[in-house]
């Protein structure tokens, strides 16, 4: 009887324990899932990060790596957030889209990291933000901006630039179209990379181009294996139009721009969707004297007036050491990431996954690449802005309530 | 008519580049039968030695040709004796694919690392200066490079013909058993070979360089070319390679300037695929194999 109750008493016990450790499993299996840190908890806050440190994007890997480091300095240099010391936990996916969800399923189910940052490029955002949603965190994302990624229509992926990336080339467009007509451009030459991010920011130009008159004269797509833009150029020289359009990465637009130079061609306004609006690699690419009145579109630079441009470009100076226009936009794409985090989290007292989810769904959020908002997609609502290479600095000039310079046209002479 | 010549230009003077890369490959392929796919490699290594000079020294990089191919022919020799000499007689045409490709990988790991990833080019003042003649431009740097490219293959050329070692090579290449027989050292031969290919591919990176942006992945775009040149001219063929990389040159250059840059490249393969239907062993294949 007695070794009977307390048989009984063991068995309620038994009971009890396994209850509560189901509870706190349950609890802590939530937590873990939702990255959750509503409860005072003085634990570091663990921001899991893949990206591309070796192999193809590598340059690009590093340069958002520069960007998420220097953020957490600088938030763990203010006390954090919500009095919790940003920890990064940065793993290599050398560029590899397999490798990508590899590293976020074990950040998020191994390492139980609470928030997941985005890594380079659209190719490694799709499948790394799809782990993220089945998760359930929120993916703050700069450097995905492709359609494939706005096409998975996810509610919780954020990219942090102000448009999508083929949408670069709208602003120039803009510009063109708000000249007079007797001052806009009679016909158009468009030269385009067969490139996912390159061809379409020029096809969305050429579209509205068309639709307002400006005639196409010269319409040629390209491999991506062309190294040599001369004979390209020869044909758009050749059909004599008053504006060129280059679909362009950044290797391509520099060997239009020096093929123009050799080939004594000028047109009277030049947009390269990429390349020239480098302020480092540009002017010592093509020399600083043929940078002239040369356009392009970014969302961050080194004479960027946006607010906290100034500090971000001194604290990155003193991290990393360089000079302002070495720094990739990049990296101020990436500590734009962070500054949303904080943000949420400044507003909300929360920095779970479903408050920065809801959160950032309303409203706008300033950051180093401007105000921000997006749709139920989380592709941006924003614009680019339109640069100029003006007096050998390249200058935001339309539009025109950020411009910092009058527009130059027609663009001056190549300095050979 | 204005944009079609200017096209067979830019054409010809492209092609002389080509050339240059491709006598070195079809060399090695003379004298060894390896097929040598760190050519590219070598190319762009070359143009990295040549940007260094330039960046680091001042050095202009017409001038730098006298520093890197003897450089890069010393590299070459040693390779050759260190990865090519100690693989089976038997086996080398198919395992030097195997041995190159790794070098090639090799090569372009250390100057990812040494470099990193991002284009580069070489831009002195003159490089993008060009002369109007009767109302074509004529670009210097690629003007120069087409005379360089003259000039090394000419060189080439008196080795080949006049020296005692340019009569082993051929002799090598014709019947490597009878030269052996006659006195030759093949493994010697085999090694200068290899070494003047790698130095031929130096001289052409000096002034890749100034014509293209590149990174250290440059080399997989030249080496299709390259092999696509060497076959057109018929394997071991020097005299071969250059017209057939004029041939490339010019083809390419008029198609993407009169037609469209996605059919550019493609001509020259139907070009090359009719020749190979129709003269299996290329355009100078069996004719000028044993002279070079």
């Amino acid at each position: 009887m007695h070794l009977h109750k307390r048989r009984g008493l063991s068995r309620a016990r038994l009971w009890g324990v396994g209850v509560l450790a189901a509870s706190t499993l349950a609890l802590s299996g939530c937590a873990a899932a939702s990255g959750t840190s509503s409860a005072a908890n003085s634990a570091p806050l663990k921001i899991g990060i893949s990206l591309s440190l070796t192999g193809d994007f590598s340059s690009s890997g590093k340069a958002a790596q520069r960007g998420y480091q220097l953020w957490a300095e600088v938030a763990n240099k203010s006390g954090g957030i919500l009095g919790r010391k940003v920890q990064l936990d940065i793993v290599d996916d050398a560029s590899s889209p397999d490798q990508v969800v590899t590293n976020y399923t074990n950040l998020i189910t191994q390492t139980k990291v609470d928030i997941v940052f985005g890594p380079f490029s659209s190719l490694l955002t799709v499948p790394a933000s799809r782990v993220a949603s089945r998760y359930g965190y929120s993916f703050i994302e700069p450097a995905g901006g492709g359609p494939s990624v706005f096409d998975q229509k996810l509610n919780n992926l954020f990219f942090v630039q102000p448009a999508e990336s083929t949408r670069g080339g709208d602003v120039f467009a803009n510009y063109i179209l708000s000249l007079p007509a007797g001052q806009r451009p009679k016909t158009a030459a468009y030269a385009k990379l067969d490139d996912p991010f390159s061809a379409p920011i020029a096809d969305n130009i050429q579209k509205r181009f068309e639709a307002a008159g400006i005639k196409t004269v010269y319409d040629q797509t390209y491999p991506s294996e062309t190294a040599d833009m001369t004979p390209i150029v020869a044909g758009i020289a050749a059909a004599k139009p008053d504006v060129v359009i280059g679909g362009t990465q950044e290797g391509d637009a520099f060997a239009q721009i020096k093929a123009m130079i050799q080939l004594k061609f000028n047109p009277k306004w030049l947009y390269e969707a990429n390349g020239s609006n480098s302020p480092g690699d540009f002017p010592a690419a093509v020399s600083l004297a043929n940078t002239a009145g040369v356009f392009g579109s970014i969302d961050w630079y080194a004479d960027s007036t946006i607010s906290g441009s100034a500090k971000f470009i001194s604290d990155y100076i003193a991290k990393f050491g360089g000079d302002a226009n070495q720094i990739d936009p990049t990296s101020a794409e990436a500590y734009s990431a962070g500054m949303l985090l904080q943000e949420v989290a400044a507003k909300t007292g929360k920095v779970d996954n479903a408050t920065i989810i809801k959160t950032l769904h309303a409203g706008t959020w300033p950051t180093l690449v401007g105000n921000l908002s997006w749709d139920a997609t989380g592709k941006p609502k924003g614009e680019y802005l339109l640069v100029q290479w003006i007096n050998g600095k390249l200058q935001t000039v339309y539009p025109a309530k950020t411009a910092q310079a009058s527009p130059i046209a027609p663009k001056p002479n190549w300095a050979g | 008519m204005h944009a079609l010549i200017q096209a067979i230009i830019l054409g010809i003077l492209t092609g002389g580049v080509y050339a240059l890369m491709a006598s070195g490959q079809t060399l090695i392929f003379g004298i060894m039968k390896v097929v040598n796919l760190a050519q590219g490699a070598f190319v762009v290594l070359g143009a990295y030695l040549t940007y260094t000079l330039f960046v680091q020294f001042g050095m202009d990089p017409f001038a730098s040709v006298l520093i890197t191919t003897p450089l890069m022919f010393l590299v070459g020799v040693g390779l050759q004796w260190a990865l090519i000499r100690p693989l089976h007689s038997d086996d080398v045409a198919q395992l030097s694919l195997l041995v190159t490709f790794a070098l090639a990988l090799g090569v372009e790991g250390i100057l990812s690392f040494a470099y990193s990833t991002t284009l580069t080019n070489i831009q002195p003042k003159y490089a993008n200066f060009s002369w109007t003649v009767v109302g074509y431009q004529v670009n210097l740097v690629r003007f120069c490079a087409f005379a360089l490219s003259l000039v090394v293959l000419a060189v080439l050329y008196l080795v080949l013909k006049r020296t005692k070692f340019g009569r082993a090579v051929r002799a090598t290449v014709q019947n490597p058993m009878s030269a052996q027989l006659l006195g030759v050292n093949a493994q010697r031969v085999s090694a200068l070979g290899f070494g003047l290919g790698a130095a031929t591919a130096a001289s052409a990176g000096s002034v890749f360089g100034m014509l293209n942006a590149f990174n250290p992945g440059s080399h997989y775009d030249l080496i299709s070319r390259l092999l696509t040149v060497v076959v057109l001219g018929g394997l071991g063929s020097i005299g071969g390679s250059v017209v057939a990389a004029l041939v490339m040159g010019v083809a390419s250059s008029v198609v993407s300037a009169m037609a469209s840059p996605i059919w550019s490249d493609f001509t020259f393969f139907i070009v090359l695929l009719l020749v190979l239907l129709l003269r299996p062993r290329g355009l100078f294949g069996a004719r000028t194999r044993g002279a070079l």
